[in-house]
């Protein structure tokens, strides 16, 4: 089924590909690609743009309403993943598909067909470190997975799928979850592959400079169509970007001036472990005030979640104190705070933020069950809960049918609208936002930025983790890069220069 | 054009079922059920017309089947609450079968201690320690899964086990023990319950039950509490709701419920008005896990589950003419039941995927 084929040469081609889902979105319409050897075919869309369904049906999770897709030429269909793989297509997943107690020799192996009869393990061994040398890949086979890092994780899947014979990988946000440093290697990798004759097709929502820096080619997706082809040396990011959302994109938010007030949180040696046992936190110190918004810039895993967590009562207190208004709650219940006007958006939205077989009425109840104003003698006073969950909804602009629709029907940005809604009404003093942009897309990702200083605006203080640099620039106060669980500086705002600040938060800087 | 083509099913994930497509999904599984049991029916030489309509007129029929269709059905009903109130927490409470024992010791323990006292109270009390009693060993399994985490349903299993031999410790040549042989003494005629309608009163205040729990568990804050750590243990978290004290919470509740049906089977019916022997008390202690069934089809909605327990009992009391009127062969009226229960159950399957025709 493998056969060669030479550079240049169509390995998969869809024609009038059209998608529509129950309940009549269309999800794509008539979307005509052809993805080439040895090049790099990105494509580029917003959340809800129709870039997971067309995922989907490249590798065979979904079967198409309409069109056809051809492997070298030859018609297909897919009814499994397990035909895309035979036909040669691979796929790296965003949510690593991986098993974390098996080594990565067991995981590349895992599903392969001669993996159900005798393993030869020296022969397989063989094979894999011939593919690593071919494609300039470094990787210990013996490690077990969960000891890697999350780019070392993604080589283990383009791995499994090359063993497998794939000629075109299909890459779901491929650089999401590296550090810079992983993502320039791994850029470099994408480079050797394409070199040796393999398709690469990464999906793409955010990062557009990485896709500037690697790709050929560039197919933009708009509400399920193909709004833009383009070769990657005729574009430009500021017309790729414009293209993405229809609109003139505001890269640039303005600043309400605020004036600086009391004092509201203040934290003081503050360490934490994390779910190992290990110190996460190690001795953090700092204070935010009314009007303020604290950005912490930092790659995911450097202490950052614990920070969140032990500021919402979720995880224990090691070392040092925590002051709220004056008055310690090191100590104090989830409950408490959240009484106290400490609001939490924390960084998963489906299942934490909000549930989705909760209706959207349900899932604002979600911060009001222990408000008095909304319980009648231990029972819920569900006409005056309706009322407000109808005003906080349209107040926030959350799109759905009804306050009775079940959260799970909401996309991405609309989740988050959700979550903003039951948390920012009810938080006087002090927000904390884990992540509030991540995965979303540009629209909403300025939606929740413009929420963020509206609170500013009112005088609670912010405190905003985020692992995008830009963002915590653009729209905070003071920041404070962490590496490895402490704070390598506080800074303000406008003195932060990005080469600094970046350099701090992956522990390239030194204070010599 | 490859031989790919030849599949024209699809599965479709469905995000959330509605209550009308599990009822319709539920009368769907009962049409299959029946329809393959027709078919054994035929084998044996039976119409199937012909049994079905005995089965049903058997089971309706005031002057025959009909009080032990209620007095089954909604023992089911006790089992299923029990189960509903712990699997919206999301607790497998698998120890009705145990509550239920407990509660008939409880229920039991104060008729034979104080056989003087007035119905009007004695009654009451019997129902009383049979919950109290349930729901000590419910809040049992609760505790050991909120504290200790340790699995629910091994808890519960276990537990279950040690319920069985304690009756029998009492009823089989212990303390409890009567004139015939491995059953229990009877009841003192003070104990004796008042039937309505054909059926205990007890029927009566599992129905209620029913309703409440209902409105407890969608209308109180405490329901909604529970709701939300059935949905996500982490989103329960994140606004400060007491995992632990909730889960022993529902378990203890989940253990009164079921604790009363030990009343409501031993001391409510009056052919029985003791404790029967081990075999005949172990066989309606394993009717309990019906409840699983009966709470997951129903989508752990209690006032649905009050009409499904009463069919299942109609089905449990009449599926015994196929033996006794038709004189087909033994075993065929437990083939039924068994059907019933295994459609329903694998019929869960659409309750989460749909299937889709490919074009």
């Amino acid at each position: 089924m493998h056969r060669e084929v030479g550079r240049g040469e169509a390995i998969l081609e869809v024609r009038g590909l059209t998608k529509i889902y129950p309940g009549g979105v269309v999800a794509l319409d008539n979307v005509d690609l052809e993805f080439k050897s040895g090049e790099i075919h990105a494509i580029l869309g917003e959340n809800g743009a129709g870039k997971t369904t067309l995922m989907n049906i490249l590798f065979g999770v979904l079967q198409p309403d309409r069109g056809e897709i051809y492997v070298h030429g030859r018609k297909v269909r897919f009814r499994s993943p397990l035909d895309a793989i035979n036909m040669g297509i691979g796929m790296v997943h965003q949510q690593r598909k991986l098993i974390p107690a098996h080594t990565v020799l067991e995981n590349i192996i895992l599903g392969h067909p001669e993996a159900g009869k005798i393993l030869d393990f020296k022969k397989v061994r063989r094979d894999i470190e011939e593919l690593c040398r071919k494609y300039g890949f470094k990787i210990d086979l013996d490690a077990r997975v969960w000891q890697l890092s999350a780019g070392e994780q993604q080589l283990v899947e383009i791995l499994r799928a090359l063993y497998r014979g794939a000629k075109i990988l299909i890459l779901d946000e491929p650089t999401s979850v590296l550090t810079p440093l992983e993502t320039e290697a791994f850029l470099t990798s994408l480079k050797s592959m394409s070199r040796q004759e393999i398709a690469l097709v990464p999906f793409v929502t955010h990062k557009l400079p990485e896709v500037f820096a690697i790709s050929d080619r560039v197919t933009i997706l708009r509400r399920g169509k193909v709004v833009k082809r383009i070769e990657t040396k005729d574009a430009t990011m500021k017309a790729l970007a414009e293209h993405m959302v229809g609109k003139e994109v505001l890269f640039v938010l303005s600043k309400p001036k605020v004036s600086i007030g009391g004092e509201i949180l203040k934290v003081e040696n503050l360490s934490a472990m994390n779910d190992k046992g290990l110190l996460a936190l190690k001795n953090v110190s700092f204070t935010i005030r009314e009007g303020e918004i604290f950005g912490i810039a930092g790659v995911s895993g450097n202490g950052q979640q614990e920070l969140a967590e032990v500021l919402a009562g979720l995880r224990r207190v090691e070392t040092g104190r925590i002051i709220f208004m004056g008055r310690d709650i090191t100590n104090a219940s989830v409950l408490e705070r959240l009484k106290m006007g400490i609001g939490y958006i924390p960084s998963e939205r489906l299942g934490v933020g909000v549930i989705g077989g909760f209706s959207l009425a349900e899932n604002i109840l979600m911060s009001l069950y222990f408000d008095k104003e909304f319980v009648n003698r231990g029972l819920l006073n569900y006409k005056k809960i309706r009322e407000y969950a109808e005003k906080v909804i349209s107040e926030f602009e959350v799109v759905a049918p009804s306050i009775n629709t079940k959260a799970a029907y909401l996309s991405g940005g609309n989740l988050q609208r959700l979550v903003l809604s039951r948390v920012i009404p009810k938080t006087s003093k002090l927000l904390i936002a884990n992540l509030p942009t991540t995965g979303l897309d540009i629209a909403a990702t300025e939606y929740v930025r413009k929420r963020l200083l509206e609170c500013k605006e009112k005088g609670m203080g912010v405190l905003l983790i985020s692992d995008d640099l830009d963002e915590v620039l653009q729209i905070s106060d003071k920041i404070a890069p962490i590496y490895e669980g402490r704070f390598v500086s506080i800074l303000q705002a406008e003195e932060a220069q990005k080469e600094v600040v970046g350099a701090m938060m992956t522990g390239a800087y030194s204070e010599r | 054009m490859t031989s790919l083509e030849t599949l024209k099913l699809k599965l479709e994930r469905v995000p959330v079922v509605s209550g009308g497509q599990a009822v319709r999904i539920s009368l769907l599984s009962l049409v299959f059920s029946f329809i393959i049991f027709s078919i054994f029916l035929s084998i044996e030489g039976a119409n199937p017309i012909d049994a079905y309509s005995n089965i049903f007129s058997f089971a309706l029929d005031p002057n025959l089947g009909l009080p032990t269709t209620l007095h089954r059905g909604l023992f089911l009903l006790f089992s299923t609450l029990a189960f509903v109130v712990a699997y919206s927490a999301r607790l497998w409470n698998v120890g009705m079968e145990g509550q239920f024992y407990l509660g008939t010791i409880g229920a039991f323990a104060v008729a034979y201690s104080l056989p003087e006292l007035h119905p009007a109270i004695l009654i009451p009390l019997m129902l009383l320690a049979g919950a109290i009693f349930g729901a000590g060993y419910g809040a049992l399994a609760g505790f050991l899964r909120g504290k200790l985490n340790v699995n629910e349903v091994v808890g519960c299993l276990m537990l279950n086990n040690i319920a069985f031999w304690l009756v029998y410790l009492l009823t089989v040549g212990g303390p409890w023990a009567g004139i015939a042989e491995s059953t229990s003494r009877p009841l003192p005629p003070n104990a004796h319950a008042p039937i309505i309608s054909y059926t205990p009163f007890t029927s009566y205040l599992a129905i209620g039950i029913a309703i409440v729990l209902y409105i407890f568990l969608s209308k109180s804050v405490v329901g909604y509490k529970i709701r939300v750590l059935g949905n996500s243990p982490t989103a329960a978290q994140h606004i400060g709701i007491n995992a632990p004290r909730t889960y022993i919470l529902v378990m203890t509740i989940g253990g009164a419920i079921a604790g009363l049906s030990g009343y409501h089977m031993w001391a409510g019916d009056p052919a029985f008005l003791m404790i029967p022997r081990p075999e005949a008390y172990k066989a309606i202690g394993d009717l309990t896990y019906w409840g699983l069934i009966i709470g997951l089809v129903c989508l752990l909605n209690p006032v649905a589950a009050i009409p499904t327990s009463v069919f299942i009992g109609s089905i449990m009391m009449g599926s015994t003419v196929l033996v006794r009127r038709l004189r087909l062969p033994f075993g065929l009226d437990v083939l039924f039941l068994g059907l019933v229960s295994i459609t329903f159950a694998a019929f869960q399957f659409f309750y989460m995927y749909k299937v889709r025709r490919m074009k």
